[in-house]
């Protein structure tokens, strides 16, 4: 697909944001699976801040605990919390360069064991506002073109839009529930990953992968499910388990 | 982002080990966050909630009210883990809460604000703010009583939850809740010992405790399978083998 379409796919799943029933984890893990395809990206995390300013994971493009692990361990120094604090982007910062591991000395070590070479961050604002941070890595030093960047932050900018418009929540019509609300549904689905792993005897890993693809395939929405499950009010055995690897 | 008032709060609701002060505690808060009467509910399992702080008695009928009746911004908060603000009761969309607009018209309330206390689909409880005249919370009142909820959050479930910037609540290491695998952990536990999630929480935790160990690397051996709570939730010592069952 050539890349004008893939811009445009993403809009249109962003205007289905605004008028349907929408899954906001869903939509975020997508858009950031369409960065990766889009910027030539070798992965890409959504973060946001929570109310004590500290930003955690909302979406990833690969939800591998090993990804999101790392993404996490920017909730108070990383690229990231710089371009969050700042609202500016910090773009092809080498992995490599002494002055990242000063910077952050805990980050750094960890994303280049990973097999990260390069990372760049861009900032999720509206209207002056700045609600968390995109985090985008490189297997190569290879850098980021000032289009590259300008797309990145049209991307950020959608996912500030879905996550300040979404509906789903209809009685509570403020920013900051619906940040706390997005929050919130993410943490519900790190729990159903638990429950679904124990009760299958597969890694969390493969019971996001199996969880994932029944929703996809039933239309159901990640989140709406995730609680669902984690209340009991749903029949896990409906879904079918992929087979563990060994 | 936390005002100096929270802060002090805060640390009284730290130094209170028994809830001794509780009274002393909820109207400094009430009085920090500008409203007229505060309580704090504690989910009891379902629906049910048991009053554990009241400010004064027009808070506490209203909060009855809700839970008898079934239906308001307390029961919304609580159910979808998202804060409930109504500036003004007389503004509510007619049919929202029926039973309510009917029954709590004589109630000395106008202004009602549901903050729900958990952690992903972990319920705690809920804290409500009241007022008697209609006016919506600052954004700082916003932010001050979402960090309180916070903190009772992590009272409720018997450890204090990461606090920042000003925060005297302790933690077991900055962000430790912000991490996968804590939740995922929690998962995994409660299906293990077949226990609600909240007990699963606490059961990791007690076992962190007991054991000297952060309750990161606690999570992380449970996911990975290393380590299997028992019963009394101390670890067996034994990692153990991952069954091929079906």
């Amino acid at each position: 697909m050539a890349r004008e379409q893939q811009v445009t796919k993403v809009f249109v799943e962003v205007a289905d944001s605004l008028i349907d029933d929408f899954d906001l984890i869903d939509f975020l893990q997508r858009l950031s699976e369409r960065c990766v395809e889009l910027l030539d990206v070798a992965a890409c995390g959504v973060l946001l801040a929570d109310e004590h300013d500290v930003l955690q994971v909302l979406a990833a493009s690969d939800e591998d605990t090993r990804l999101l692990e790392l993404f996490a361990l920017q909730h108070d120094q990383g690229p990231c919390v710089d371009c969050y604090r700042s609202g500016e982007p910090r773009t092809n910062i080498n992995l490599d360069n002494p002055g990242a591991e000063q910077a952050w000395p805990q980050f750094t070590p960890a994303a280049r064991r990973s097999g990260f070479a390069s990372t760049n961050s861009i900032p999720m604002r509206l209207r002056g506002k700045v609600i968390g941070a995109l985090g985008l890595f490189q297997y190569s030093d290879h850098h980021l073109s000032d289009a590259d960047t300008a797309l990145a932050q049209a991307l950020a900018d959608l996912a500030t839009i879905a996550i300040l418009q979404q509906r789903t929540l209809a009685h509570s019509e403020t920013e900051r529930s619906q940040l706390q609300y997005a929050l919130t549904s993410r943490i519900v689905l790190e729990q159903v990953k638990g429950i679904l792993a124990e009760r299958w005897q597969v890694t969390t890993d493969e019971a996001f992968a199996a969880f994932r693809a029944y929703a996809r395939a039933h239309h159901h929405q990640i989140s709406r499910l995730a609680r669902a499950i984690a209340d009991g009010e749903f029949d896990t055995d409906q879904i079918p388990r992929t087979a563990p690897h060994r | 982002m936390i005002s100096d008032g929270m802060a002090e709060v805060l640390r009284l609701l730290e130094r209170d080990d028994g809830f001794d002060a509780a009274a002393e505690v909820a109207a400094r808060a009430a009085e920090i966050l500008g409203v007229d009467g505060l309580t704090v509910s504690l989910a009891t399992g379902g629906d049910q909630v048991e009053l554990m702080w009241c400010t004064d008695e027009a808070a506490g009928q209203f909060e009855d009210l809700q839970f008898t009746l079934g239906e308001g911004p307390g029961p919304d908060a609580v159910r979808s883990g998202a804060m409930v603000l109504v500036p003004d009761l007389a503004q509510v969309r007619p049919g929202r809460w029926p039973a309510l607009t009917m029954e709590s018209a004589d109630l000395d309330a106008r202004a009602v604000f549901c903050f729900p206390m958990g952690i992903g689909a972990i319920r705690v409880g809920v804290l409500t703010l009241v007022r008697r005249s209609p006016r919506p919370l600052t954004d700082g009142q916003t932010g001050d009583a979402q960090v309180l909820a916070h903190a009772l959050t992590g009272r409720a479930l018997g450890s204090a939850v990461p606090g920042r910037n000003g925060s005297a609540v302790p933690a077991d290491t900055p962000g430790t809740l912000l991490q996968a695998v804590v939740h995922q952990a929690t998962g995994m536990v409660s299906v293990q010992l077949d226990v609600p999630l909240p007990q699963a929480l606490l059961r990791l935790r007690a076992h962190a405790y007991s054991s000297g160990r952060p309750l990161l690397d606690i999570s992380r051996d449970v996911v990975a399978r290393r380590l299997r709570l028992d019963l009394n939730g101390n670890g067996d010592g034994n990692p153990l083998p991952v069954s091929d069952k079906d």
